[in-house]
């Protein structure tokens, strides 16, 4: 009796572990929805911001910001790495963490001061076992992102690079591709580079091929002040945003294996059961036989 | 009407409003901006203050923006800002909080004089679109 039990208890403890990855991944099927949805309503922002940009280029005005100009020497970086506050997603925290700490040790090299940043407690661990030195965390963004929460430390970085002291900006998370593809990436958000002109500018000469004649208040200059800083603060925003998708989906894949692994285990554990179930009713059967015939004998 | 104005306020978190619209007015860098169908195409740097939209029927929808642009073309104002908070929805008293924590603040240098000022300008906005309901 006392083997079919054991399995019959296992296979109840099991049975309770799929129904949590279950419920886990409905959980995140939801919040990646939601995460979805606010994701495209900044695709939509980005799309608007660039074709500002691209008509700003259009209307012959050389682009030109201090964001956008490399440093003539790199001395203060910071490298940004976005995880998952919690656990239970695959791969997706262990893969941001090696494409960061790969980059971190290629700027190490090179750069004398390098500052370390991480978002998701997952991360922070993560690093410190690496022995990593982090000089700021965050663990205060969830499945959804507030843009408020990302300006402040957007402001924060623009604030620095002004006054010299940052020169590069590298933020290492899971670039959302689609639905069923998402990459780590290390991408530098400081300095801007370009600003996606020249292709926001060739979509515009397909579309409109005349081009439409802005009027520009108070100045094109002054917009233009305005819109570098901006399309940095929404970059950034659309790195917390594609990590936080990233991660939602990644769960849900993870939890989806988990409960089709519980559910096979179900089966073998089932069978295993019965088939003990029945060899000791064979075998109590065998007693009761064995003990008839020795009375009756 | 022969042609008709759509408005359109996006922040990056949401699209906030995408609807057929009579009349905007736009509160821009240096000044208010109205605008009516057939304005021709405009990229204006907004400030901070009341953006507010009539609709057919009289209807008037009142916005706090948070700065950002403005784009005109084709009959289609594009409101870009970081924040398009309803009036109705305002804090004023948080607004207030953040005038005279504002106001009282020291600012030595150039860079947190242009923190200050700004704060002091959001905050004012706010509190003029929230008392003018």
């Amino acid at each position: 009796m006392a083997k079919a039990r054991a399995l019959d208890k296992r296979r109840k403890s099991i049975r309770n572990i799929r129904k949590i990855t279950r419920t886990m991944e409905l959980i995140a099927t939801a919040r990646f929805k939601k995460a979805m949805d606010r994701a495209s309503a900044a695709t939509a922002y980005t799309r608007r911001i660039t074709q500002v940009v691209a008509d700003l280029a259009h209307a012959g005005l050389a682009v030109s910001h201090p964001l956008l100009e490399a440093r003539e020497k790199t001395e203060h970086a910071a490298l940004l790495v976005l995880t998952a506050n919690r656990g239970l997603c695959g791969g997706y925290n262990g893969a941001v963490i090696r494409a960061g700490a790969a980059r971190y040790h290629e700027l190490k090299e090179t750069i004398p001061n390098l500052k370390v940043e991480v978002s998701g407690k997952r991360g922070i661990a993560l690093l410190k076992f690496r022995n990593v030195n982090i000089d700021r965390t965050y663990t205060q963004f969830d499945d959804q992102p507030k843009f408020d929460e990302v300006e402040e430390i957007a402001d924060r970085y623009l604030a620095d690079f002004a006054a010299g002291k940052l020169d590069r900006l590298d933020v290492a998370y899971t670039r959302f591709i689609n639905a069923a593809r998402q990459e780590p990436v290390v991408e530098t958000l400081l300095p801007l580079g370009g600003l996606d002109i020249d292709a926001a500018a060739g979509a515009e000469k397909t579309k409109k091929p005349a081009g439409t004649m802005y009027e520009f208040l108070p100045s094109a200059e002054s917009i233009l002040e305005e819109v570098v800083p901006m399309s940095f603060k929404v970059k950034l925003f659309k790195c917390f945003l594609d990590a936080a998708v990233s991660e939602q989906i990644a769960r849900r894949v993870a939890m989806k294996a988990a409960t089709e692994a519980a559910s096979d285990m179900i089966k073998q554990l089932s069978s295993e059961y019965n088939r003990a179930r029945q060899s000791q009713i064979t075998g109590e059967i065998m007693e009761i036989i064995g003990g008839a015939e020795a009375l009756s004998g | 009407m022969a042609q008709q104005l759509m408005c359109l306020v996006v922040t990056p978190e949401a699209t906030v409003f995408d609807e057929a619209v009579e009349f905007v007015a736009l509160p821009l860098f240096d000044g208010e901006l109205g605008v009516l169908p057939g304005r021709s195409p405009l990229i204006g740097r907004l400030g901070y203050g009341e953006l507010r939209i009539r609709q057919a029927g009289s209807k008037t929808l009142t916005y706090y923006v948070d700065g950002g642009f403005v784009q005109i073309a084709d009959n289609v104002v594009s409101v870009l800002t970081n924040r398009a908070i309803p009036a109705e929805r305002l804090d004023l008293q948080a607004a207030e909080e953040q005038l005279s924590a504002a106001v009282q603040r020291h600012a030595p240098t150039d860079d947190l004089q242009a923190v200050r000022e700004r704060q002091i300008n959001q905050a004012r906005a706010q509190i003029r679109v929230a008392s003018r309901r």
